[in-house]
């Protein structure tokens, strides 16, 4: 059938991407399960890492996106103060331009020893419709995701952010009150799925 | 063009502020108040830029284009793919100029960052006018009065048909086939 052009221009507000992506999970639901491979070559089960922890901090990130660089510094101090409160960090790159070993690397140069996922085919990011680097997705131990979006608002200065929104879910997480700001924005990378 | 209203049309692309061509020697050749005045115009003038937009201010710039198809593209020096994607931008604006088409740039750099914006801009030299994100302000409320569904990514593109309605939104770098099939789609449209 052939619909009338008006019709198909009012519903053709679309997102044209070269790729399919699914709906990103909404804060509330039961975060899509994965298995992906870590650099170090060990298997790394989300639903295995939800039991053992008190939240999972998922975080999309590049070797070469300025934006997630500029929060290297931050994500290897929060995993590691939130690591003694039982919060498990996880990188994940999904850039199909960055390979294993760039990613090996990277985490080196950088000092990053959270596990970090290579993600081939960009599939865990689908799942989670991850746009961007950085990209955080918080799930708690139930499974349940919690918060998603920025690390903080200012990438350019960390001893100038005003929204540290990850910590401020994280510590509403860890002590049981709800999540004010459970969904941020920031600028950031695009994942490059091509 | 009968089907581009002149009334709202600001300065041709071509001849997008270029205000900062080599000010300089002219301003060593004027003397007196009305040429400290038009050098200090001038000085004021070297940027590339078209100027500084906030949300509102995106608002109006774009109901200045009402009457026309516009690509509003968001981009950053720091940004691979969106320096990739942007000569794509400048030959579309060129090629359907004379269609109705007008192209919108906005750099979301920081304000640090100018000097590498200006740079990019001269290197470039687009067909169409660029702005720059205005400082200041949570980025996240200023994405959200762009699109609900963006998430932050770069680049993005909005496509505005002729009424001024919100066609399509486009995430990540787009060919220049893409972003012309759509484009072309929307100048072939009545509204």
């Amino acid at each position: 059938m052939r619909l009338p052009r008006t019709i198909l221009l009012t519903a053709a507000l679309a997102t044209v991407g070269a790729f399919a992506r699914a709906e990103a999970p909404p804060i509330g639901s039961p975060a899509p399960n994965f298995t992906l491979t870590a650099i170090d070559g060990k298997a790394f089960s989300l639903a295995e890492a939800t039991k053992s922890h008190k939240a999972v901090v998922v975080m999309f990130i590049a070797t070469q996106c300025p934006y997630s660089n500029a929060y290297n510094d931050r994500m290897r101090e929060l995993a590691a103060a939130y690591g003694k409160d039982g919060v498990l960090f996880v990188g994940i790159n999904s850039n199909k331009t960055e390979p294993t070993d760039e990613v090996v690397q990277h985490a080196k140069k950088h000092g990053l020893t959270f596990p970090i996922l290579k993600d081939p085919g960009n599939k865990v990011a689908d799942l989670y419709d991850a746009r961007h680097t950085p990209e955080v997705f918080v799930i708690d131990p139930s499974g349940v995701l919690r918060y998603h979006g920025r690390i903080d608002e200012n990438y350019e200065d960390a001893s100038k952010v005003t929204s540290p929104d990850l910590k401020n879910a994280l510590n509403a997480l860890l002590s049981n009150k709800p999540i004010a700001k459970a969904e941020t924005k920031a600028f950031g990378c695009s994942i490059k799925r091509v | 063009m009968s089907e581009v209203p002149s009334a709202h049309t600001p300065r041709e692309a071509t001849s997008w502020p270029r205000l900062g061509r080599r000010a300089h020697g002219r301003r060593a050749t004027l003397e007196g108040g009305i040429g400290i005045l038009l050098a200090a115009a001038l000085g004021a003038a070297t940027s590339r830029l078209a100027g500084d937009l906030n949300a509102a201010g995106l608002t109006q710039r774009l109901a200045q284009e009402r009457g026309r198809v516009v690509l509003l593209n968001f981009w950053a020096t720091w940004c691979e793919p969106c320096r990739e994607e942007f000569p794509s931008l400048s030959r579309l604006q060129r090629s359907y100029e004379n269609r109705g088409l007008r192209v919108l740039g906005v750099s979301t750099d920081l304000p640090s960052q100018l000097s590498a914006v200006e740079k990019f801009l001269e290197a470039q030299q687009p067909a169409f006018p660029n702005y720059r994100k205005a400082a200041g302000g949570d980025d996240q409320d200023f994405i959200d009065s762009v699109d609900k569904s963006w998430g932050g990514e770069l680049p993005f593109s909005v496509l505005y048909a002729r009424d001024g309605r919100k066609a399509m939104v486009l995430s990540g770098k787009q060919s220049y086939r893409d972003l012309e099939r759509e484009v072309r789609k929307l100048l072939n449209s009545s509204s």
